[in-house]
């Protein structure tokens, strides 16, 4: 026990005299952090939408001022015809555009169903997706409440549409649980922050093992009456406590930063985060038994980093992934702490509803660690 | 000019030897876009959903069916004892649709009929998806009884597949990366072995070498982006929409653009290990993050916008998503085109300076 005491304050005083190191706690979590939260926003709004009026109606133009004020569209231009509008959009310049039928007007009131033309730039598909559902909604919200409207148009009554031929509709009312303002950046740090612990664990785990062996220390460390598992049990100790730190000042900054809110139990968040950096620190360690220097170690996490980050669901939900692709992400543990967090900062879910992805992070650091801190023990030995 | 040629056969002989720097160079970019270009989208199916039909009429049942038969999403079964928003604690289910007791009489009676949705909102994004994919739903029930008709036209990219559209971005992300890592990996290792030290030495001039070297990662960018492109036709599915060349002038001007980058981190920085961190920041962060990959560029907040302006890997994922959906063509990208071509000058000249300085003082 003194020996492992002794070893880790060995440690401790390396780290402390290393300023890259607290550096490395402090900087990437703060850029990370800031700048995805701010910057991967798929917030669909401000569309440039170009519009075709044909009919010039009082009815067309509400109908163009309801859609163009409502945040979504924006509206960009007025065109003669629907050739212009089509060069526009192929150009770049505009990102939707509504053509408005002749006889639009007079339609409405007689009754009938007039159509209403809508392009969109479906090149980025959610974008399509999220435009295409604001289109709909202006509009069936326009067409339910243009009927009740006394403002500078005289009031008018659809004719034929009396009481008897109408037939009902189905008024959907979504309401949003958890995140009422739909708060984009919410999702998106609470996901960054297991994709930092991860990335940041194996980073500064595999720098610190594959050290030693760089400046060919290790066969000192050897040498010493220290066996070779209280030698990385010592290693691996300090980094745990300085990633703990950085885990504290990660999740201050999603407080105060993003005001995520934290509706369940601290505690539980921080246990698995703590799990999930021990999972990191085994893939580091792993990484470093691969790796003769710092170099190699760097090009190594080029091959595991990208595949872990992006099957996460940490930045983009896993639902959005193909099907044979989605079961891959049970193995991420990543994923795991991503629910997690989510589930638990964000619904205030207790560990009755994330004990499975609990028991999964569990099962994940036993084995990391387990293998890796055995496949060093055999390269040292 | 030989001995520029001969600088590069040097070069891609050297990359032709080290194995781990093949790989890093042609197999790796195909498998990045393969993984990425997959799992990266936003758009999402199959999304559990609870309903509770409070109702039990034929006409909520059709209604329900409405939904069942939507790829969109998929019905879970919940107890009716429990609260439906229950379901989300336990991520059992990302939406739920209640449908009240008068639903049938009021369909019957010609009456408008209120349902409710209620939205698992902790990913936001995924949330206004199911709004508007169920107001869809919803208003194509009963198409007739809406007052005006949406015909709604998807424009370039109709079916709304993601992956045309994350493909080609992942593909730029790959060309972005590796040419310049092996580049600044290959110029930092003659900085820390000293072995630059013969260069200076030697009758070749900065340019020269400066070029050979570029050229010979251009080599490597242009066979990469190669295979890059047949992955992207046949697995992807994608093919010219307009005239390709612009995008041939592009790609050899961005193979060039990020060579230099490369060679100029490398010439910067004469370690390698800090080469790859300043090369993975430039490269691959700045180009996730900055480029329009995933997230348009117009949401980045304005305090940080302008650094996306200078971002080389930008202007090409604007003229390859051009290029591969659009069809523009010239008109329409010749200033992304000048961009790149002005960026790839700048870090030419950086690089070259840096080279002459240190030839000069030594």
């Amino acid at each position: 026990m003194t020996r492992l005491i002794a070893l880790i304050r060995k440690e401790l005083g390396q780290i402390r005299r290393d300023k890259r190191v607290l550096a490395s706690l402090i900087v990437p979590p703060t850029v990370q952090l800031l700048l995805f939260g701010f910057a991967l926003n798929p917030t669909v709004d401000h569309l440039k939408m170009g519009v075709v009026d044909l009919d010039h109606s009082p009815q067309s133009r509400d109908l163009i001022a309801n859609m163009t004020e409502s945040g979504a569209f924006r509206l960009a231009n007025t065109y003669f015809s629907t050739d212009q509008l089509g060069t526009a959009m192929g150009r770049g310049d505009l990102d939707a555009g509504m053509v408005i039928p002749y006889r639009f007007a007079r339609d409405l009131e007689r009754g009938r169903q007039p159509d209403v033309q809508i392009l969109l730039n479906a090149m980025n598909a959610n974008t399509a997706a999220i435009a295409q559902g604001y289109a709909q909604n202006v509009l069936r919200n326009w067409s339910q409440v243009y009927p009740q409207l006394d403002g500078l148009h005289a009031q008018y009554r659809p004719i034929s549409a009396n009481d008897v031929s109408r037939r009902g509709r189905v008024v959907m009312h979504p309401a949003f649980l958890f995140n009422p303002g739909l708060v984009t950046p919410w999702f998106i740090v609470t996901g960054t922050l297991g994709v930092l612990l991860m990335l940041n664990g194996s980073l500064i785990a595999s720098a610190a093992l594959v050290k030693e062996r760089e400046a060919g220390t290790v066969e000192q460390l050897l040498m010493t009456p220290a066996g070779t598992g209280e030698i990385i049990l010592a290693k691996i100790t300090p980094l745990f406590l300085l990633l703990c730190l950085m885990i504290l000042f990660a999740t201050a900054l999603i407080r105060v930063a993003f005001g995520v809110p934290f509706r369940g139990s601290f505690l539980l968040v921080l246990a698995g985060a703590m799990l999930c950096m021990l999972s990191g620190i085994g893939i580091g360690t792993f990484i470093a038994t691969f790796s003769k220097s710092a170099q190699q170690a760097q090009l190594m996490a080029f091959f595991v980093n990208p595949p872990l980050a992006s099957l996460s669901g940490a930045l983009t939900p896993v639902e959005a992934m193909p099907q044979w692709m989605q079961p891959l992400t049970v193995l991420n543990p990543i994923r795991h702490f991503g629910i997690i967090t989510r589930s638990v900062l964000l619904k205030g879910s207790g560990l009755m509803a994330v004990w499975p992805e609990m028991l999964a992070l569990i099962a994940f650091t036993a084995v990391l660690l387990t293998l890796s801190v055995m496949r060093f023990r055999k390269q040292l030995g | 000019m030989r001995r520029v040629f001969a600088q590069m056969r040097k070069e891609l002989t050297q990359i032709a030897r080290d194995r781990l720097a093949l790989v890093l160079a042609l197999v790796l970019p195909l498998c990045l876009m393969l993984l990425l270009g997959n799992a990266v989208s936003l758009t999402v199916t199959g999304l559990p959903i609870v309903v509770q039909d409070l109702d039990s009429t034929p006409a909520s049942r059709d209604f329900v069916d409405a939904f069942r038969a939507s790829l969109t999403f998929h019905i879970v079964s919940w107890p009716s004892s429990r609260p439906p928003a229950d379901a989300f604690l336990t991520n059992a289910a990302r939406a739920a649709l209640v449908i009240p007791e008068h639903f049938g009489r009021d369909m019957a009676r010609g009456r408008n009929t209120e349902v409710q949705l209620l939205v698992d909102a902790t990913d936001a994004n995924t949330a206004r998806l199911v709004q508007g994919y169920a107001g869809q739903i919803v208003s194509n029930y009963r198409p007739e009884a809406q007052p005006v008709k949406a015909d709604i036209r998807l424009w370039f990219n109709p079916g709304r597949d993601s992956k045309k559209f994350y493909g080609p971005g992942v593909f730029v992300m790959g060309i972005s990366m590796f040419p310049a890592l092996l580049a600044a990996l290959a110029l930092s290792k003659e900085g820390e072995q000293k072995t630059i030290l013969q260069v200076y030495v030697s009758s070749i001039s900065a340019h020269e070498f400066l070029l050979g070297k570029i050229l010979a990662f251009v080599a490597i960018a242009l066979a990469e982006a190669f295979l890059s492109v047949i992955l992207l036709f046949s697995y992807f599915g994608l093919s010219f929409a307009g005239d390709p060349s612009v995008f041939i002038v592009a790609t050899v001007l961005y193979a060039f653009c990020v060579a230099a980058f490369g060679s100029f981190i490398g010439l910067a920085i004469p370690s390698q290990a800090a080469a790859i961190q300043a090369v993975a920041l430039g490269g691959f962060l700045l180009t996730f993050l900055l480029s329009g990959l995933i997230f348009p560029v117009q949401n980045i907040p304005s305090g940080i916008r302008w650094v996306s302006s200078m971002v080389w890997a930008r202007y090409y994922i604007e003229i390859v998503r051009d290029a591969l959906l659009k069809g523009g063509g010239w008109p329409a990208m010749w200033w992304s085109v000048v961009r790149i071509a002005q960026i790839g000058t700048v870090f030419y000249v950086l690089g070259w300076r840096k080279l002459r300085r240190m030839q000069l003082s030594i």
